[in-house]
């Protein structure tokens, strides 16, 4: 285990703050979102995620899911004209929520991009990497993804019923209160999912609701940023919630950045004022492996609406140490309102073990 | 067995030609010495060695203990030899880097006599030769007659039924052989063997039962009276 | 049994201490040394083998190009075949490091990994980089420039982590910075490792890779994933185990030698014990006599004599295994893992002590005792005992060594061994032949003894010669009633003596002839060379030209060497491009037999040295296929060629096909003709302060090359010295020791030449000359059987195990000292030997029986 050790230490290096890199990343500045092309990659950004989040099974036997693809551009002499230089990385994480296992069901893929090994192309989602992948079909906008875990595999089809979800500002989300601490964001809600899984030999034939994320930034958090919270909802009735904050690393102070919109069935947005909002621990889970105390659940205020969340399962912890070096807990849960529960989607939530890094 | 602890007949041996031992015959009962004189050259360590198995006739039969030595291939013989002869020679062919009471006790180990037993009869044996208590000298440490002493004592040790001995006092002086030769034939007398000796010596052949003369390849009687 | 054996055996040995122990010495010196030397050989190819697993790590099968590599597209068909889980792929670079002050610009394997990929097969290589952890330079510094390196490359090549590290890389000089070190590599092994794409940038590989580790998908065999991936030519998919493989049989030749002339000591030793046990046995024989007229049987007897021979080869055997362990310990730190050979390139192997081994060793030990000891029982349990019982005749008992057919049976198996072939590729049958032959002289060495002394003694006898020198005419007398004795004695000399003539011509002829050879292909006045052909560097192109253009300089012949992969489980061969002139190549290289003449309609021309005729099969008027520049090319072999500074083959090639078949235009080395009156030392001195590569180049005039290789000549035989030695120093305890006892066994007869008025002092010069006799017999039959051996070695071993031809060259000066210490020796120790012997009082000798 000593190697492996050694392995997450060096790979823990990428989770350090930029240094002296000959490499510039491009700023993220207003402009208007083009699609397909915003679609694909943005090879120049420093990062960039597919995030695919989802519900699937029947109300007796929920399972929760998880795909994520990432690209990150390292900070690798430009100039090298190697093939073999890892101009671009490409890391991707799958998990399983079951909670018959009561633990996450993870698998996680990290390579440098090239040889059409590991890829995420420009123009349209295209992303792959040893043998997993997720991609957009342009003609039906139907997204396809195969992942052969370790310990499951599954493949999917998530289809889109509305144009993307621009978040923030037309699509540019601020993540800190520099403009500059900032990104290129947009949602794909309520994808209705149809899918294979196959564990210890059996294939189950799952339907489903997903939500996807693309983001994209070449910046880093504020200084004083300790992590976040993050949930994206699809609620019943066919509308979509997501709110962020990025929570200030001194204990006490009000958060560095919130951010919170609704979308209505019928694609009227509504933007949260940041003084409507709150976030507020309801109770939490104390991780055996990581020192840390997850808020499992926690109360979502929106203006006059109080939402709940509800874990599908306490332990949705993920330790990614061998890609990106992060352990965070990536969960499915419900959505509640008045003790009643009006939708199914994710929370996400960072920097709550004491020893935390981020990569990306 | 039959009656003579030695029957030796028709015994024929040549040697390059020359005819050694011829047709020769020899009895000797149990009990008996005989002593065989000659000239040098006669034959009579030839004899010797055709009586211990260790060298085979032209012709004729040997019968130790009315056992036919013919009969026996090398290994039987040399089972013989170690059950039912006893052997003293001229030069005492004592074994020099083993104690005076091991060169002893070797016929018995042949034998495969228990240790006990063996250290009685070295002890019993030693006393007889008038060398009680020198068990754990080395050869070096004894002159030669005390060195041929040991040699009857060894050649006496497992009770055989005839001792062959050939020139046993020739290294020896004049009143260490008389001595030596008292003790060889009181010895095996003593024991109820028989023994045949080879001598050119008078004094020594004055003490055995018969005498006889080997001359041109036979024996020729000789008696104590000749003289 | 038991008593008897104890008392009569243990209380023997006991007595004659002296005699026991060179017994039991010859046993242990042989086993030691043979155990010692399989023990180092042993410890160096696991540390080999130790050191290729944690570079090729846990890897199922590995994609080997030779060491120009292949195109790297191959990684992404292979590394998406279903049949591959896994695929790691390597770009491995042997640099020049620059700036060290080493005779050789040392060289440094680098390991261009993706560490992505590099981690689930190979973690050894996973580095450890101070302070990108807690003061990170950078988020990516494991995909970034510089390089990792192990502890020992550090301290070898005298920098830290921070510093910059000078390599020659291709044709360019590289600063990389060392970044960390690789904690998990094996001390003593000098590595290091960068990510691969810098690796393929800043060491001149980009677009290639020379290795793909792979895991295979459950359930898919070599053979199958071979049939699937269609291999470029020159590229081979191997086992994890090839390159192990490899070195073993590069190596093999050069251990079975080695082990061979260790277990030399071991037959010497073999040899010496029958001398002493035959000499013992003699000595006995009145007392065995008596016991078997006492009732030991015939079988008992002879039993009892190898149970003697097995005590003393277990005690040697034992102490053998003792003493070979320290040995091998020793010669480990004193020489290292392969004993001077040049043929591991490994740290510090760490010795392992295999039972089998040295189960294998004392049982060879015993086996070498019981040998020995098995003649002079069977003589004396078949010894009539009525004729032992009485003094005398102990030259009887001898008579059967004067017979003359075993000895001729063995040289005649000696012949038919030789007409052999090797075994794969170890010349067994010619290392037998060698034993038949020496065993043969030995076993033929009275009857030549009495032949050389009966004429000595028929003149002294009938000249004055003889009434003036007495006790000659006795010692020479003594050789011819008794030969048998004095072979005894000299049975060890004869073969120490043999196997040191035949070694010592064979080293000399190939000194000699690599001399000769030296001088034939160094007809330049100076020599610039990057690299060994072996590492991946090259003369800068702005050299070449500065080379050229310099004005002392008249003329300049660049040439290539490129290694080329012909089997996986063999040693690359090397591809000498040059200037040849097809119409005449034996200006250029050193032919061996006449070269066909090349027309312009044949496909390029090769010439092949000698071990690619034994090892692949090529002929003078053949074709040969040779992997370049990633297509098979055929060429015509012209004629074969003389090459000692490459044992695994090489094909020498006109510069202009290489360049055109392979597009290479760089260079490695160059021959420099000066301009009449221009010094060599000073163009260098010039050259080196001018040249982009003067950090790594290295420029020697012929002379110093010569000095050089045969220096490293002499270092790689110094081994082979020290066990010739040993067997000498075995034979010489053993004429001692026979000499010894003899002249004990004869004290009655020395007290009988007293009594007559022999005075002392004639008695010792009798023993003298005995022994002198004795010795230049010994001295005769060992320089007739080495000299034999000698062309067995130069003209059988060492083609088949070297792959090289040489001319016989007899060393006179070092036989003749030889045969000068053995005299003095052998004489000396008789005498001495003597003397112990006549200080028994006559008096008592004459009335002892034995």
């Amino acid at each position: 285990m000593l190697t492996r050790r050694r392995l997450l230490l060096t790979l823990a290096a990428l989770a350090a703050p930029a240094g002296r890199a000959a490499v510039s990343y491009p700023q993220v500045l207003p402009r208007a979102l083009v699609f397909p092309q915003d679609f694909g990659a943005h090879p120049d950004f420093r990062t960039e995620w597919w995030y695919l989040t989802g519900w699937l099974g029947g109300p007796a036997q929920p399972l929760g899911f998880q795909v994520t693809f990432f690209r990150s551009r390292t900070d690798v002499d430009p100039a090298n004209p190697s093939a073999f230089a890892a101009h671009q990385l490409v890391i991707a994480h799958a998990a399983i929520a079951d909670p018959a296992r009561g633990a996450l069901l993870v698998d996680e893929r990290i390579a440098r991009a090239g040889f059409g090994l590991a890829e995420t192309a420009v123009g349209d989602t295209d992303a792959r990497l040893s043998g997993w992948s997720l991609r957009r079909d342009p003609a039906t906008d139907i997204y396809h993804a195969r992942i052969a875990a370790r310990d499951f595999s599954l493949g999917f089809t998530a289809s889109a019923s509305a144009a993307p979800w621009l978040q923030g500002e037309a699509g540019l989300s601020h993540k800190g209160p520099e403009p500059l601490q900032a990104s290129y964001y947009y949602s794909r809600p309520q994808l209705k999912v149809q899918a294979q899984l196959e564990r210890n030999g059996q294939l189950q034939k799952l339907a489903g609701i997903a939500w996807l994320d693309h983001e994209w930034s070449s910046a880093a958090l504020a200084a004083d940023a300790a992590g976040w919270d993050w949930i994206g909802m699809n609620l019943d009735d066919g509308s979509a919630l997501a709110a962020f904050q990025i929570r200030s690393g001194q204990a006490g102070r009000p958060p560095v950045q919130t951010y919170a919109a609704l979308r209505a069935a019928n694609g009227a947005v509504q933007l949260i004022p940041p003084a409507q909002l709150g976030f507020t621990p309801l109770r939490h889970w104390n991780s055996s492996r990581h020192r840390a105390a997850w808020p499992v659940a926690q109360r979502i205020t929106i203006g006059t609406r109080v939402f709940e969340t509800r874990p599908l399962m306490d332990d949705q912890e993920l330790d990614s140490s061998l890609t990106t070096g992060a352990v965070y807990w990536e969960g499915a849960s419900e959505l509640l309102e008045g003790g009643r529960p009006v939708g199914r989607g994710y929370l996400e939530m960072t920097g709550y073990p004491e020893d935390t890094r981020f990569i990306l | 067995m039959a009656g003579s602890a030695l029957e030796v007949s028709q015994l024929s041996r040549r040697f390059d030609g020359r005819q050694i031992l011829d047709q020769l015959e020899l009895s000797v009962a149990p009990g008996e010495l005989v002593a065989i004189v000659g000239e040098s050259g006669s034959g009579k360590s030839t004899l010797l060695n055709l009586i211990a198995g260790l060298d085979q006739p032209d012709g004729g039969r040997i019968l130790v203990g009315g056992q036919d030595l013919a009969a026996l291939d090398d290994d039987a013989r040399t089972r013989l030899r170690r059950a039912q002869l006893g052997f003293v020679f001229q030069s005492f062919h004592i074994l020099p880097h083993l104690r005076i009471g091991q060169n002893i006790e070797l016929p018995l180990v042949l034998l495969g006599i228990a240790a006990a037993e063996r250290q009685q009869r070295v002890a019993e044996l030693l006393a007889a030769v008038g060398l009680a208590g020198r068990a754990g000298s080395l050869p070096r440490e004894l002159s030669g007659g005390e060195l041929q002493r040991v040699a009857v004592a060894r050649a006496l040790v497992h009770r055989p039924l005839l001792v062959l001995a050939d020139e046993p006092t020739g290294n020896l002086d004049t009143e260490t052989a008389a001595m030596v030769m008292r003790l060889l034939v009181a010895q095996i007398r003593g024991r109820g063997a028989a023994g045949v000796l080879v001598t050119h010596s008078a004094a020594a052949a004055a003490l055995a039962d018969q005498v006889l003369l080997l001359s041109r390849g036979r024996l020729h009687r000789q008696g104590p009276d000749a003289r | 049994m038991l008593w008897i054996w104890w008392q009569l055996i243990i209380r023997y040995a006991w007595t004659w201490r002296l005699r026991t122990a060179v017994q039991v010495l010859a046993i242990t010196v042989g086993v030691s040394l043979g155990y010692a030397v399989s023990l180092i050989n042993g410890a160096a190819l696991a540390e080999f083998n130790a050191a290729l697993r944690e570079i090729n790590g846990e890897a199922d099968a590995v994609i080997e190009g030779s060491r120009t590599g292949f195109d790297e597209q191959l990684y992404a068909r292979v590394a998406t075949d279903p049949a591959v889980q896994m695929a790691s792929p390597v770009l491995a670079t042997d640099v020049l490091v620059a700036g060290t002050p080493d005779e050789y610009p040392p060289r440094l394997t680098v390991l261009g990994i993706d560490v992505l990929r590099a981690a689930a097969l190979s973690p050894t290589l996973m580095g450890d980089r101070p302070g990108t952890v807690d003061s990170p330079a950078s988020r990516f510094a494991i995909f970034g420039d510089g390089i990792l390196l192990s502890p020992s490359a550090l301290a070898r090549f005298n920098v830290a982590v921070g510093d910059l590290l000078s390599v020659q890389a291709g044709g360019g000089t590289v600063a990389l910075k060392v970044r960390g070190t690789l904690p998990g590599v094996r001390p003593g092994s000098l590595l290091g490792v960068m990510d691969l794409g810098f690796a393929q940038w800043r060491l001149g590989g980009l677009g290639r890779l020379t290795r793909i580790d792979l895991r295979l998908a459950d359930g898919v065999s070599l053979e199958a994933l071979r049939a699937r991936l269609d291999l470029p030519a020159g590229v081979n998919l191997a086992g994890p185990d090839a390159t192990g493989a490899r070195l073993a049989n590069l190596s093999r030749a050069y251990r079975v030698n080695l082990n061979v002339l260790a277990l030399v000591a071991l037959f010497t030793g073999g040899f010496l014990v029958f001398s002493l046990q035959a000499q013992g046995t003699l000595a006995r024989r009145a007392q065995f006599a008596w016991l078997r007229a006492a009732g030991l049987e015939r079988g008992q007897l002879k039993r009892l004599l190898v149970a003697e021979a097995v005590s003393i080869g277990t005690v040697g055997s034992v102490l053998g295994l003792f003493a070979g362990a320290a040995i091998a310990r020793a010669a480990l730190a004193a020489l290292g893992g392969d004993l001077g050979g040049g043929y591991f390139n490994v740290g510090q192997p760490v010795l392992g002590f295999p039972l089998l081994t040295a189960a294998g060793f004392a049982g060879l030990g015993i086996l070498a005792a019981v040998a020995g000891s098995y003649l002079p029982a069977r003589e004396a349990a078949h010894t009539p005992p009525a004729a032992a019982l009485h003094a005398g005749g102990a030259e009887e008992v001898l008579r059967p060594l004067g017979r003359i057919w075993p000895g001729l049976a063995l040289l005649l198996a000696a012949g038919v061994l030789l007409t052999l072939p090797p075994v794969s590729g170890v010349p067994l049958p010619a290392y037998l032949a060698i034993g038949a032959i020496l065993t043969g002289a030995i076993a033929l060495q009275p009857r030549i003894a009495r032949l050389v002394s009966r004429p000595l003694a028929n003149c002294l006898q009938a000249t004055r010669a003889g009434t003036r020198a007495p006790m000659l005419l006795l010692a020479a007398n003594r050789m011819v009633q008794a030969p048998g004795a004095a072979a005894i004695a000299m049975a060890g000399i004869v073969a120490s003596f043999g196997l040191m003539v035949a070694m010592g011509t064979m080293v000399s002829s190939f000194r000699g002839t690599l001399d000769g050879w030296l001088v034939q292909v160094l007809p330049a006045d100076l020599y610039a060379r990057v690299g060994q052909s072996t590492t991946d560097a090259w003369l800068p192109p702005a050299d070449l030209q500065r080379i050229s253009t310099h004005p002392g300089v008249q003329r300049v012949e660049f040439s290539r060497a490129v290694p080329v992969q012909l089997a996986a489980d063999r040693a690359a061969v090397v591809v000498v491009a040059r200037m040849i002139d097809a119409a005449d190549p034996g200006a250029a290289l050193p032919l061996v037999g006449s070269p066909l003449a090349w027309q312009p309609d044949m496909p390029p021309p090769v010439w092949v040295s000698e071990a690619m005729v034994d090892l692949y099969g090529a002929q003078v008027g053949g074709m040969l296929e040779l992997p370049l520049a990633g297509r098979l090319q055929r060429f015509a072999v012209m004629g074969v060629w003389r090459d000692y500074a490459r044992q695994f083959g090489s094909v020498a090639m006109r510069a202009e096909d290489y360049q055109r078949l392979t597009g290479d235009r760089t260079r490695t080395d160059a021959a420099i003709w000066l301009r009449l009156g221009v010094q060599a030392a000073d163009v260098s001195r010039e050259l080196l302060q001018t040249l982009e590569s003067r950090e790594v180049i290295e420029l020697r005039a012929p002379d110093e090359i010569r000095a050089l290789s045969l220096r490293i000549f002499d270092r790689s035989f110094a081994v082979t010295y020290v066990l010739e030695a040993a067997a000498i120093l075995i034979g010489m305890i053993g004429v001692a020791a026979t000499f010894s006892s003899q002249a004990m066994a004869r004290s009655r007869e020395f007290g009988m030449l007293r009594h007559i008025g022999v005075t002392r002092g004639q008695i010792l010069r009798v023993l003298a000359l005995e022994g002198a006799l004795a010795t230049v017999n010994a001295i005769v039959v060992g320089l007739l059987a080495g000299l034999v051996i000698a062309l067995v070695l130069i003209r059988v071993i060492n083609p088949q195990s070297f792959h090289w031809s040489m001319q016989l060259i007899v060393p006179f000066g070092l036989i003749a000292g030889l045969i000068v210490a053995l005299l003095a020796c052998a004489t000396g120790t008789a005498a001495i030997a003597g003397r112990r012997a006549i200080s028994t009082s006559p008096l008592r000798a004459v009335h002892e029986d034995w």
